[in-house]
């Protein structure tokens, strides 16, 4: 039957459009229950069970299906992904609006109805002829969905009793609006609100804890008391915005001060690009990630960013005269030219919340079933919740979900989701941080594996075509210890006319990796495969990234060469790329490789082969640095895992060899010139790599730092840096060299990857290279698979796809696999620090040799070069005297009573962990030397408080 | 314009019978031919009606769309028309041939619309100087089969009874600017009052006699006719005279007299049909084309 749907439109130039559209009814719509004769044949596979056996709920005992509207699958999709729940009719007109509403929640949707363990079944009401309804006149599109929604549920009552009498099948309508609920009940429908039934299912108490917390009376905060403005709606933020009265950014909380935020406008206004807000009545409810709405305060209100570190730890309530004292703290008196624009939050634009991982912080009143949440992202305010389970949940690792800020609180308000495990767990650890750091770690989907080749695997004559056989060439691997996913190697051999022959061999993963399939999809979805101290987050399923694409020894495996011709000058004759068949005759570690450089004895072709690179790679390292390129340092550990336990039992700094250089000469090699035949072929649509200069703002720190040595480091160009780098050198304090390069590191901008179409400025600053890109590492970097695509369309070795030469798309790829490093590198240090904090456990208390990296208001950053651990030694404690302190912006320095720290100098520091604060365990550092009364500690003997249980827990150990 | 040929001998056949009171098709000479209206035929305008008078056959859509008032009337909306002469009807029209017929139709309906009563323009004002509703009228010519301007005036006074123009709010803010806001209720609407939307009746001179509603024969052994558009109260809104002949003002006077008796009746049955419709509501089962 055919129907039209009518409906009015705000066209964007500001018009009403009237639009009509076809709608059709239909008659052949199962209603998802098997048996059922009335539709028997109008569906293939039942979803829903015969028999629901639902967790037994008091409200209605007899087996029933649910019928959720709108609403409750937005707020409680939570409650309803739990598997207790199950046997859920989903509407059409719900699934609409939810989507319509909540992309995230209209995603976890849907992965629920794909589930078949989950009976969930969606049925399309709106093309059924029977629970069709039509607009009435004068009812909203709202009280029209609601109706269809009620009007389904009565269908679905009828109609299941129809199916047969005795088996009492019902549906039950679950609503939170109360005047949908009392008309539905008219209607006859059996109908309650989402807390009325769950917490009718006796058997699962754990459920309330999920239930998000939204009803707006009864569950409002003791205090009345308003804390916040209120946030303007939508239409007139938008309308400040367009006259300019408000900005629009993304509002970025804080890391080291909770009271602070900075908010990135958007748009490319050059003036108050960055807005600061400081005070919790300014931030007014956003959360880190927010697209917000800022009001500029008049310049005398201006303040300058603070340098005070400052936690949230009040405990518990609302102690918000105290938040105030704290404000004034942070508004010292700073110089004019320091402020800068300052305003406050009007409203929120766009709210970008997601589930957080984190832990409880019990309340201190027993029966309290209300509690604070503290979140490990330290930009994330506490969230209050309410559970039931407390003690159970206490000292592990949850997920809860933000629902709401009211007004008077002054915490978010939220709910429980998932339970992640044990603190301090090292499974449940990783999981937190592969979770906070947005890291795909799943485990590839049967859809990705089907596209992975059948094994036994072997080359065939197909694979043959368009590739050259290099087998017979001596080829071999050089990588750090235990490396599975070898995805390059090297050859070197004298050619006849003198000249030297150089080969990089690339894993030939775009030849497994077709565009656009499943497998391709979800490489380029997690963009990179994150190492961590103990796993590997592939980025391709295992049989790739370990078997068919590495480049182990003696197996036949399929590769991208780029083979040049040198002369012993190292200058290059000629270049050709070609795919190819290699076979490794050795995959050998760095060490290995640098004893058979260093051994007289040996005289292989391998060794000889390696001779020969190493030699090349001096001369194109030196050139290289003559032409500018950086040698920045920044302290790298390794661990030492425990084979069986796993945990770290010693940490070392990374040991860099000449081999270690000599790969990753040829190998920035290869990447140039790939950039630019790519660069060449494809100038509007190559991937391209760019380092930007740092602006000059950035180097100030170093170059104070250098002052107050009496050193003088110049940072017009890259050249003169690394110039002054290499002359700063102090005879008595040889460490200041590797503090200068690390500091200089830290000046440094983020290397991104581009599309050349879309920028001009190709530049890559720290290797001072005009143009590069990436291509040697296409087992753990998607952008490496995309070069390898183009060089071969290049070459003539593999056909084009639409999607390869469209900027736009390639402009996508670009931001996705930029944001996927910045996540990788941070999930790889806080896997770092973890461990760090894992290794201080067992070690206990030790005093270190320390060297002050930057220093602060009130603490100091220090470095100690034995561990390369970074940490902070605060010089305010609570509940103690504060010291005196004078801090000096000019020529970095802080004064503490009579002694002064300059950056740079080196003091002795205390570590161990704290575990005051289960939830941000972390490494505390205390001032051992110089000694200053009343703050340093003594360096043996420990009788801070902190430490105290843990000694006696190792006690008890042992 | 579309016209047939007649043989002298059918001329005066016509006439003679003029003389007598008596048409070939057996009407007197102030009756019209039966005419159909439907309305609400096309979902995708605001409003519209087809309208069948013998052999002729109109369809008219009016669309509504917001504009910006004239500068000389800040306070109205407007109407445009455009006629659009399918080339179904004749195949003279193909092309551009009927570009000069719906240019006249166009600017006869512009000329009796162009008077404060007849539609009251203040309503599809939004704000002034602003915004307002402008109507699209667009006619569409499907078959001529004599008396075009009176069917086509009886079109448009019915798609404009069918129109319903989408109620909008104007906000505004502290700083003066102005959001239009749409109800989400499409049945949340505005009509226009079509009671003093002034149909045309024509009248043609054949011989010494005039007659109503001439079909395409009788057009063709008039020499003058004369267009008279009335309301439903009588009031004549605008005179138009066309044909190659003259008429002496005598006969222009009594013409227009037949011209009000007869519009007040088409008038009065056309509202009485266009009510009855209505009155069916929304199920009604819809003809149009198919009928």
């Amino acid at each position: 039957m055919l129907k039209s749907k009518t409906f009015l439109k705000k066209t964007r130039a500001g018009g009403v459009m009237k639009i009509v559209r076809e709608h059709y009814l239909r008659d052949d719509i199962g209603c998802g229950a098997p048996g059922c004769a009335a539709c028997s044949g109008a569906h293939e596979g039942a979803v829903l069970e015969s028999q629901p056996l639902d967790p037994p709920s008091s409200l209605c005992p007899q087996p029933h299906y649910l019928l959720p509207d709108t609403n409750v699958l937005l707020h409680q999709i939570d409650v309803l992904e739990d598997p207790a729940i199950r046997n859920v009719i989903v509407l059409q007109t719900v699934m609409q609006e939810v989507r319509n509403r909540s992309a995230p929640v209209y995603k976890r949707i849907r992965d629920v109805t794909n589930n078949q363990e989950k009976h969930f079944y969606t049925f399309t009401n709106e093309h059924h002829r029977e629970t069709y309804v039509e607009q009435k006149q004068g009812e909203n599109s709202n009280d029209r969905n609601d109706r269809a929604i009620r009007v389904a549920a009565k269908w679905y009552n009828e109609h299941l009793k129809k199916m047969s009498a005795e088996n009492q099948l019902q549906v039950v309508f679950i609503t939170n609006d109360r005047k949908n609920k009392e008309k539905a009940i008219e209607e006859g429908i059996p109908a309650f609100t989402c807390e009325e039934y769950v917490k009718s299912l006796t058997a699962n108490p754990e459920l309330i804890d999920r239930l998000a917390c939204l009803s707006e009376e009864g569950n409002e905060i003791e205090s009345g008391k308003v804390i916040f403005s209120e946030h303007l709606p939508l239409s007139k933020l938008q309308q400040g915005i367009k006259s300019g009265t408000y900005l629009q950014g993304t509002y970025r909380a804080s890391r080291e001060n909770y009271l602070e935020a900075t908010v990135w406008v958007h748009g490319d206004a050059e003036e108050n690009k960055e807005i600061i807000l400081q005070g919790l009545k300014n931030l007014n409810r956003a959360i880190h990630e927010d697209i917000v709405a800022v009001e500029l305060l008049p310049k005398n209100q201006w303040v300058a960013p603070s340098s005070v570190v400052l936690h949230d730890e009040g405990q518990n309530e609302d102690d918000v005269e105290k938040e105030e004292e704290r404000e004034l703290i942070i508004r010292a008196a700073v110089s004019e030219k320091m402020l800068k624009p300052t305003g406050r939050v009007v409203g929120i634009i766009k709210r970008n919340w997601r589930p957080y991982c984190g832990m409880l912080s019990k309340s201190d009143i027993k029966e309290s079933r209300r509690h604070l949440f503290t979140p490990a992202d330290r930009r994330i305010p506490r969230i209050r919740i309410e559970t039931r389970q407390a003690s159970a949940l206490e000292g592990r690792r949850i997920i809860v979900a933000i629902d709401g800020w009211p007004r008077n609180s002054r915490y978010p308000n939220g709910h429980f989701v998932r339970n992640l495990g044990e603190v301090g767990d090292k499974e449940t650890e990783t999981e937190v941080l592969l979770l906070e750091h947005d890291v795909p770690h799943q485990p590839f989907s049967q859809a990705v594996l089907s596209f992975l080749p059948k094994m036994p695997w072997s080359i065939t004559d197909m694979d043959m075509k368009n590739r050259e056989d290099l087998r017979h060439l001596c080829v071999c691997s050089v990588d750090p210890p235990g490396c599975t996913d070898i995805d390059d190697a090297l050859h070197c051999r004298e050619l006849e006319n003198g000249n030297l022959e150089v080969g990089v061999h690339i894993a030939d993963v775009s030849h497994f990796i077709r565009p656009g399939n499943a497998l391709d999809q979800e490489s380029a979805r997690r963009g990179t495969t994150v190492y961590l101290c103990e796993k590997r987050i592939d980025m391709v399923p295992e049989l790739l990234s370990s078997n068919l694409c590495s480049l182990r020894c003696n197996v036949d495996r399929l590769a991208f060469s780029c083979i040049w011709e040198m002369n012993h000058n190292a200058e290059i004759l000629k270049t050709k790329f070609t795919k190819s068949v290699i076979n490794s005759k050795a995959s050998l570690t760095y060490a290995e490789a640098q004893m058979r450089i260093d051994s007289a004895t040996m005289n292989d072709d391998i060794t000889i082969s390696l001779r020969g690179l190493n030699k090349l790679a001096k001369i194109l390292k030196k050139r290289r640095i003559e032409k500018g390129a950086l040698t920045l340092s920044s302290p790298e550990v390794r661990f030492h895992m425990d084979s069986e336990t796993h945990d770290p039992i010693d940490l070392q700094t990374k040991e860099l060899r000449e081999t270690n250089s000599m790969v990753e000469e040829f190998m920035l090699l290869a990447n140039i010139s790939v950039a630019k035949k790519i660069h060449e072929e494809f100038s509007e649509h190559a991937l391209l790599r760019k380092h930007p200069a740092p602006p000059p703002s950035n180097y100030e720190i170093l170059v104070k730092a250098a002052k107050s040595k009496n050193l003088e480091i110049k940072t017009d160009t890259a050249k003169s840096l690394a110039d002054s780098l290499d002359r700063a050198d102090s005879p008595t304090f040889p460490y200041l060299n590797t503090l200068l390069r690390i500091l200089a590191t830290r000046c440094m901008m983020q290397a991104v990857y581009f599309c050349s179409g879309m920028d001009n400025d190709f530049h890559h600053y720290g290797l001072a290279s005009p143009i590069y890109t990436h291509f040697t590492s296409p087992i753990r970097r998607y952008a490496d698979i995309i070069v390898h695509r183009l060089l071969a369309v290049a070459i003539g070795a593999d056909c084009t796809y639409p999607e390869l030469t469209d900027k736009h798309k390639l402009a996508d790829i670009c931001k996705n696999l930029n944001f996927r490093h910045k996540m990788a590198q941070y999930a790889q240090r806080a896997s770092v620090a973890f461990h760090t904090q894992l290794f201080f456990k067992s070690k206990g208390i030790v005093s270190e040799d320390a060297y002050i990296l930057f220093v602060k208001k009130n603490a100091i950053v220090v470095l100690i070069p034995k561990y390369g651990l970074e940490g902070t030694v605060f010089f305010e404690e609570k509940d103690k005297p504060k010291p005196r302190l004078i801090y000096d912006d000019e020529k970095p320095s802080l004064k503490i009573e009579n002694t002064v720290f300059h950056i740079f100098d080196k003091v002795k520091v205390k570590i161990m962990l704290d575990s005051s604060n289960l939830q941000h365990q972390k490494i505390r550092m205390s001032l051992v030397e110089p000694w200053i009364p009343g703050i340093s500690v003594p360096s043996d003997t420990s009788n801070t408080d902190i430490n105290e249980p843990d000694k006696k827990k190792k006690k008890l150990e042992k | 314009m579309a016209s047939v040929s007649l043989s002298e001998a059918e001329k005066v056949y016509i006439v003679h019978g003029v003389q007598e009171d008596l048409r070939v098709d057996g009407r007197g000479c102030e009756d019209y031919r039966g005419v159909e209206v439907e309305t609400d035929v096309v979902s995708n305008t605001s409003g519209s009606a087809r309208v069948r008078l013998g052999h002729t056959d109109i369809l008219v859509g009016v669309k509504a769309e917001m504009g910006t008032p004239k500068l000389e009337k800040p306070n109205e909306g407007y109407l445009e028309f455009f006629v659009d002469c399918s080339a179904n009807a004749t195949p003279e029209f193909e092309g551009r041939g009927g570009d000069d017929l719906g240019t006249e139709i166009a600017n006869t309906l512009y000329r009796i619309f162009h008077n404060k009563s007849s539609v009251d323009l203040e309503a599809l004002c939004i704000s002034p100087r602003e915004h307002c509703w402008v109507l699209y009228v667009d006619v569409l010519l499907l078959e001529c089969g004599g008396n075009l301007f009176d069917a086509i005036s009886i079109a448009v006074k019915a798609a404009l009874f069918n129109t319903r123009i989408p109620r909008v709010r104007v906000l505004e803010d502290e700083e003066g600017s102005k959001d239009i806001e749409l109800s989400d209720d499409p049945y949340d609407s505005i009509r226009l009052s079509v009671e003093h939307v002034p149909c045309i009746v024509t009248l043609c001179k054949i011989g010494c006699r005039h007659v109503v509603d001439a079909t395409l024969q009788e057009e063709a052994c008039s020499l003058a006719s004369l267009l008279v558009a009335v309301t439903s109260k009588g009031v004549v809104t605008c005179v138009r005279k066309v044909g190659k002949g003259s008429l002496d003002p005598e006969s222009i006077f009594e013409m227009m007299e037949t011209s009000k008796r007869v519009g007040k009746v088409l008038h009065a049955s056309l509202q009485s049909v266009l009510h009855k419709e209505e009155s069916l509501g929304p199920r009604r089962p819809k003809i149009g084309f198919l009928g």
